[in-house]
């Protein structure tokens, strides 16, 4: 009779100890499947999120005075334009979305205005995403609600001398934004007669810091060695929020999920070793008509591995379905938008039977080891 | 073609120590039916395990042909107890959850699937249990069930067949079927090394040994 035909036959005969091991590796792979895929959703929202509070990270001058940049709205001095680039080919930064800026101030019908001069986002080249902010084209001028001084899109103004055609006029910000005139970074060289250099680098600080680590640190530490030339700041008020979501709906994951699996391990292991007692005069004749301990340990495994695999595929449904459709209840916050993870149906497949499999090793290991001769002088069935 | 030599089988634990088998020799030629009858606690079952190759003495040898059984490694001994050794329990120990086809199929072997599959056709046909084939042992009557598990024993043609009170629960009937069976193998050159309590199997037996002491002794 073939191993399998006799595992199959095994775990029909005790349909309710192989339900209850199902139950408990149902478990195992659906609360997890459902945190992770509510969690990364979260994520997900909580990287939106973020972005959507802007850049929190900016790069000035070394040499800029910080209280003049904060009274005038731009930093003294200046930064090579391709610095910027140095950014897309070194891996592993802690900086993401980073575009540079030169500001500085201009005359516009009687008001002074803050000209920012930008150019499309760069990224590293693995971390390539969209654009956290609108384009300007060269040629063209996006003015701040009350910067446009009555100026309509499509209009042409003049800007120090330097023509300009207003491709926008944007709705109130109620911040420095809506004093505010957007250019292109070649025109605002131009018009503040800075060839080549700009004087700030907006970036995003990098969604992957570990708890402990002092991230400003870092930061730091990276920019010496790709812009020497510069200083970091960081919006601590946004890089905190940043933080607080994303560990927010990560411990709901990380302090729940070392207890669901063990004490699914505990349950297998208990499952398994009331199993090897049940059939201890059945270990002990398989031994006596010649199978050794690899078949016998067979025995208990892929039951364990067997049954592993038909419960990561329900679990992995059913915990892909608690999160959609209770995951936004759960998190109303964060899990804007749940979606079925696939990545997590191999991970279950694979990683349950294994799962099983350890949880029922030590009960297994006892039945190998078991003397059958002791078992055989005992009543059998 | 079996030969116990100086079998020593002590027990020990924590407060005191058993020397169940005392040097302890025999000898098993093909064709015979031997009865070992000894008082409870004797040593019997200990032996039974130990020619089985299921129990390693403490000292001595066990010889099944040429094979010296713990001079084996456990592998090669499991595979020659496969080979060379059928047991008869008196609680059956049938695998409860396989039916009594299955029972016998459950058995290591050498041959093919096709070959088993028909080995344990006739064998069932040969106790009368064609029609009783694909029950479980919980549905065949005490009989039966032992009826299956000589079959069990039989299967791969055994040199040795170690029958441990195997008529013990049956009625006397059913006890006789069981008998006619191992006399039948023994009849084909097989060897049965019977423990029993029961007179009555020696009416079948070319020689009765007594267990008394950790040694044998004849009648």
């Amino acid at each position: 009779m073939s191993l399998l035909g006799q595992i199959y036959a095994e775990a029909m005969h005790r349909w309710v100890h192989s339900l209850l091991l199902f139950g408990a590796l149902f478990f195992a792979a659906a609360l997890p499947v459902a945190f992770h895929t509510t969690g990364s959703a979260a994520k997900r929202e909580t990287s939106r999120l973020m972005r959507d509070l802007g850049y929190n990270v900016r790069i000035l001058p070394k040499d800029a005075e910080l209280t003049s940049y904060w009274a005038q709205g731009f930093a003294d001095g200046a930064i090579p334009e391709e610095a910027v680039q140095r950014f897309t080919t070194a891996d592993d930064l802690s900086y993401n979305h980073l575009l540079a800026m030169l500001t500085g101030r201009v005359e516009f019908r009687g008001a002074s205005l803050l000209l920012t001069g930008l150019t499309a986002e760069v990224a590293p080249e693995t971390k390539k995403k969209g654009s956290m902010i609108f384009e300007v084209e060269p040629g063209t001028v996006h003015l701040g609600h009350a910067a446009a001084k009555g100026a309509a899109a499509g209009e042409e103004i003049e800007l120090d001398g330097h023509k300009l055609s207003v491709a926008a006029v944007l709705s109130e910000a109620g911040t420095i934004d809506d004093a505010r005139a957007w250019v292109h970074l070649s025109d605002a060289q131009k018009i503040l007669e800075m060839p080549a250099v700009i004087n700030e680098i907006q970036a995003l600080e990098c969604y992957c810091a570990d708890v402990g680590v002092d991230n400003l640190e870092r930061l730091r530490e990276e920019l010496e060695t790709i812009v020497p030339e510069g200083q970091v700041l960081r919006m601590d008020a946004v890089a905190e929020v940043r933080e607080k979501q994303r560990r927010l709906s990560e411990e709901y994951f990380e302090l729940l999920l070392p207890w669901v699996l063990a004490a699914c391990a505990g349950v297998i292991a208990l499952l398994t070793a009331i199993n090897v007692r049940e059939r201890r005069a059945e270990i002990g004749i398989l031994r006596a008509l010649g199978h050794g301990s690899g078949r016998v340990a067979s025995l208990f495994l892929m039951k364990a591995m067997g049954i592993g695999v038909d419960a990561a595929l329900a679990g992995f449904a059913a915990g892909s379905w608690l999160a959609v459709t209770y995951g936004p209840a759960v998190f109303p916050e964060t899990a804007g938008k749940i979606e079925i993870e696939w990545s997590l149906l191999q991970y279950s497949v694979i990683g349950l039977p294994l799962f099983a499999a350890f949880s029922a090793l030590p009960s297994t290991l006892a039945a190998v080891f078991q003397d059958p001769a002791e078992t055989l002088r005992e009543e059998g069935p | 073609m079996i030969r116990a030599r100086d079998i020593e089988h002590t027990w020990r634990d924590a407060s005191a120590e058993v020397r169940c088998l005392r040097g302890l020799d025999l000898e098993l030629e093909a064709g015979e039916f031997c009865c070992l009858r000894g008082v409870s606690g004797s040593g019997k079952t200990t032996l039974l395990l130990t020619l089985g190759g299921m129990l390693k003495p403490t000292e001595g040898s066990v010889l099944i042909g040429e094979d010296d059984l713990y001079a084996l490694s456990s592998g090669a001994r499991a595979l020659a107890r496969a080979r060379d050794v059928g047991f008869v329990f008196q609680m059956f120990h049938l695998v409860p959850y396989l039916t009594a086809r299955e029972n016998l199929l459950v058995v290591r072997s050498e041959l093919g699937r096709a070959e088993r599959e028909a080995r344990a056709d006739e064998l069932l046909e040969s106790v009368g249990l064609t029609d009783r084939a694909d029950h479980r042992p919980a549905a065949l009557s005490a009989g039966e069930r032992q009826r299956v598990a000589v079959c069990r024993a039989l299967f791969n043609n055994p040199t040795l067949v170690l029958a441990d009170e195997p008529t013990g629960n049956l009625d006397p009937d059913s006890a006789s079927v069981v008998l006619d069976l191992l006399t039948q193998y023994t009849a084909g050159g097989g060897v049965v090394l019977m423990a029993t309590h029961s007179e009555t199997p020696e009416s079948r037996a070319s020689r009765t040994l007594w267990l008394r002491d950790g040694t044998l002794h004849t009648a």
